[in-house]
């Protein structure tokens, strides 16, 4: 009755915590749910007969017939009815960034390694302060430098933007291993679904700017393969590109693939029932981005099968 | 009693009132202050032999070991001591030149056999000049007034060149075989080692555009005429007849009486742009330029172009194809070679759009908008608004600038550490003028 939930749903991870610990506390909530509700089965009863209760003095031994919980079910001698949950989790998020965490449930790891096949792009929110420069790239690391940022417009940062969005768009094109010769490549290029679908250094596919207040600035960067640190070595850059320094001091994942910040649920809501809705609300969306994108690589490999077959059968 | 070492401090971390007065303390640094201004800069690439690129370490190395440069891949910075304003590039030269008042305004680069870099005298041997110039070397112009007048435009041809001034007329040089320097024609003159620049000062009114097609030369006037002289057997001298015309004459045909506001050529095709937007083109038609119009092969009287893609803002010619651009800041290409829409396309008679995503037009950045429009003999070239280069076409020798060798179907970006301001297209190079961040 109490069946374990299969499929994909989304958290909301808080700063300041590590992936694994939030994994950890969504299972151990979830089977100390499962538990409970497991808990209420009534125990098997069997028929016993036992030696009635001694009336008299000894000898006279009446079995009578009683029906008796069998101890094989005693909860004490069974042991709680989930001990661990496979729960599987989609892309990480380090300590310091926080936003939408995919997890999967039982079935649904299987759906989580089809679903990073898919190579679909996420959206962090970053925030950065300019005028400092420490080693970690974010603004709890050790001071490194201290610079000036009165000369900085948000003209000069957007073209910088725009600098970073060319070369990645480059980057993306030859990462993505088509021959740039087809009238396919030129076909994907002109829809800008051109993806590298395999292994690839991090690359962004569009960055924007959505608040520029001296000093602090906050981005929206669209990314494929990325790392958190990745993004923070970025707003870096983009500080020594600018001619003064930078640090990161927020990471946000508003986005992951299909799931958005609405469908993350937040920490009051790691439950059972909560968990139950989220997956069967986020099924369709993951099922047809699956299709979609997975359906179109199958027929992409039997093209290029073909025309294997049709090579070797020349040569 | 406590124990006190005395003289080293007490280990353990910093507290956060120390590490906050530590920040505090620390120095500010200034790297540029509120009037940094950009910096121009002129970045060169593709095949380095002719010397066009004007790097000479890339032809003649610094150090024994190191072997000569054939194709510089990638854009090169070019130094230059003054701001470069006009740039155009030739089959195997170069000219660059500066709207500055000083002495020197034109430098040249590259293949000076028809003399078309002027008179470069040789160190070595003070009576001979050099055939070819390995660095930006300058051109004396014979001025009236060299303090005053300002060198607005120069255009490189195959072996001649025209460089245009704002009170002094267009001086030529080079190759004269043709007329295409706007002077009579002389048998068997040697063109190498000539001192001869000559002067055209007689139009209707200011030059303010010079082009220079194969072995042609085109000038466009203020009141909006067009004069061209040299070689004309494919008509592209627009003149009426297929014979050489050695003194700059006046187009007539479609566009007479018509305010023309650029010309553009860079083979044996010519086109016209006027201010109400329409396009206007003579020459050889024989990779389908003209063939909207008319099914011979060479015009050569100019004719209107009936296109319904709008209203034209500027158009550019190259060997075997043509290329404008709308208003709107669409993309036309027509003609034949690799026109930019895939390797399916290889001729049309008719313009066909390229799609904007491919110049990163998308829902992300809506404002991305075609600027200019540059053709070379077998490549093309577009900048956008954002100051970001797109090139496509044959990879002759290296010149698209992409770091490949292999030829470019459809509009592909070059990295250029910079906002590309303008661009010219040679046959196997390119230079380009960029702003510094």
């Amino acid at each position: 009755m109490a069946a374990v939930p299969g499929g994909l749903f989304a958290v909301y991870k808080p700063a300041g915590v590590a992936w694994g610990r939030v994994r950890e506390a969504v299972e151990t909530q979830l089977l100390r749910e499962l538990n409970a509700a497991a808990a209420g089965r009534a125990p098997r009863q069997h028929v016993r007969f036992l030696p009635a209760p001694a009336g008299g003095d000894g000898g006279a031994t009446g079995l009578v017939a009683a029906k008796v919980p069998v101890l094989a079910d005693h909860p004490l001698v069974r042991g709680p009815r989930f001990r661990r949950l496979k729960i599987g989790a989609g892309h990480r998020l380090d300590v310091k960034a926080s936003g939408v965490f995919v997890l999967g449930i039982g079935d649904g790891n299987k759906l989580l390694t089809d679903l990073y096949n898919c190579h679909l792009t996420k959206v962090y929110t970053v925030g950065g302060l300019f005028g400092k420069a420490t080693d970690d790239f974010s603004d709890t690391g050790k001071l490194v430098e201290k610079t000036t940022f009165d000369h900085i417009t948000r003209e000069k940062l957007e073209r910088i933007l725009a600098v970073i969005q060319g070369t990645n768009h480059k980057a993306l094109l030859m990462h993505s291993n088509i021959d740039m010769k087809t009238q396919e490549a030129y076909e994907l290029a002109v829809k800008g679904l051109i993806r590298p679908m395999g292994k690839s250094p991090p690359i962004i596919t569009a960055v924007r700017s959505l608040q520029f207040a001296l000093p602090e600035f906050q981005l929206e960067i669209h990314c494929l393969h990325e790392t958190q640190q990745y993004l923070r070595k970025i707003v870096h850059e983009i500080g020594l590109e600018l001619k003064s320094s930078a640090v990161c001091t927020q990471v946000r994942r508003i986005r992951d693939g299909v799931f958005t910040l609405d469908d993350a649920l937040p920490r009051t809501q790691w439950n059972l029932q909560s968990i139950r809705n989220a997956i069967s609300d986020c099924q369709l969306k993951v099922k047809t981005e699956l299709e979609k994108t997975l359906g179109y690589q199958d027929k992409s490999n039997l093209h290029k099968m073909d025309a294997e077959v049709a090579h070797t059968a020349d040569s | 009693p406590a124990f006190r070492r005395g003289l080293a401090k007490e280990a353990g971390p910093r507290t956060v009132r120390q590490l906050r007065e530590a920040e505090e303390a620390a120095p500010v640094f200034q790297y540029a202050g509120k009037a940094a201004k950009r910096k121009d800069r002129v970045f060169v690439w593709g095949f380095c032999y002719s010397g066009a690129l004007g790097v000479p370490s890339f032809v003649k190395p610094d150090v024994g070991w190191k072997k000569p440069r054939r194709i510089q891949p990638t854009p090169y910075r070019l130094e230059t001591e003054e701001k470069i304003s006009s740039a155009a590039c030739g089959y195997g030269f170069t000219l660059l030149s500066s709207n500055t008042t000083d002495i020197i305004k034109v430098w040249g680069m590259g293949l000076n056999k028809d003399s078309q870099l002027g008179f470069q005298r040789s160190i070595r041997d003070r009576t001979k000049g050099y055939e070819y110039v390995l660095e930006p070397s300058p051109i004396p112009l014979p001025l009236e007034k060299p303090q005053q007048t300002r060198v607005l435009q120069v255009s490189c041809g195959r072996a001649h060149s025209l460089i245009l001034t704002d009170s002094e007329g267009v001086f030529t040089m080079g190759n004269n075989s043709y007329g295409q320097c706007g002077r009579k024609v002389v048998e068997d003159e040697t063109y190498i080692e000539s001192h001869l620049i000559h002067q055209l000062k007689e139009f209707d009114s200011r030059v303010v555009q010079v082009v220079c097609g194969q072995d042609h030369s085109l000038f466009r006037t203020k009141k909006g005429a067009v004069y061209a002289c040299g070689w004309g057997a494919d008509g592209q001298t627009g003149l009426g007849h297929y014979n050489i015309t050695s003194v700059p004459t006046k187009l007539r045909g479609d566009i007479a009486g018509v305010n023309i506001i650029q010309v553009s050529s860079y083979g044996d095709c010519c086109l016209a742009v006027s201010d109400e937007g329409d396009v206007f083109g003579w020459g050889n038609s024989e990779y389908l330029q003209l063939a909207s119009v008319t099914e011979t092969t060479q015009v050569n009287v100019p004719r209107h172009l009936p296109f319904k893609i709008g209203k034209i803002k500027e158009a550019a010619c190259g060997g075997t194809g043509n290329i404008v651009l709308t208003e709107e800041g669409n993309v036309f290409v027509w003609g034949y070679g690799i026109l930019g829409k895939g390797p399916n396309l290889i001729e049309t008679a008719v313009p066909e759009m390229i799609p904007p995503s491919l110049f990163g037009w998308s829902d992300f950045n809506p404002d991305i908008r075609v600027a200019h429009v540059r053709c070379g003999l077998s490549q093309f070239a577009a900048l956008t608004n954002r100051g970001e280069l797109f090139v496509w076409g044959k990879n002759l020798r290296g010149c698209l600038g992409t770091g490949r060798m292999e030829d470019q179907y459809f509009p592909w970006r070059v990295t250029v550490p910079g906002e590309v301001v303008d661009v010219a297209c040679g046959v196997d190079h390119m230079v380009s003028m960029v702003k510094s961040f």
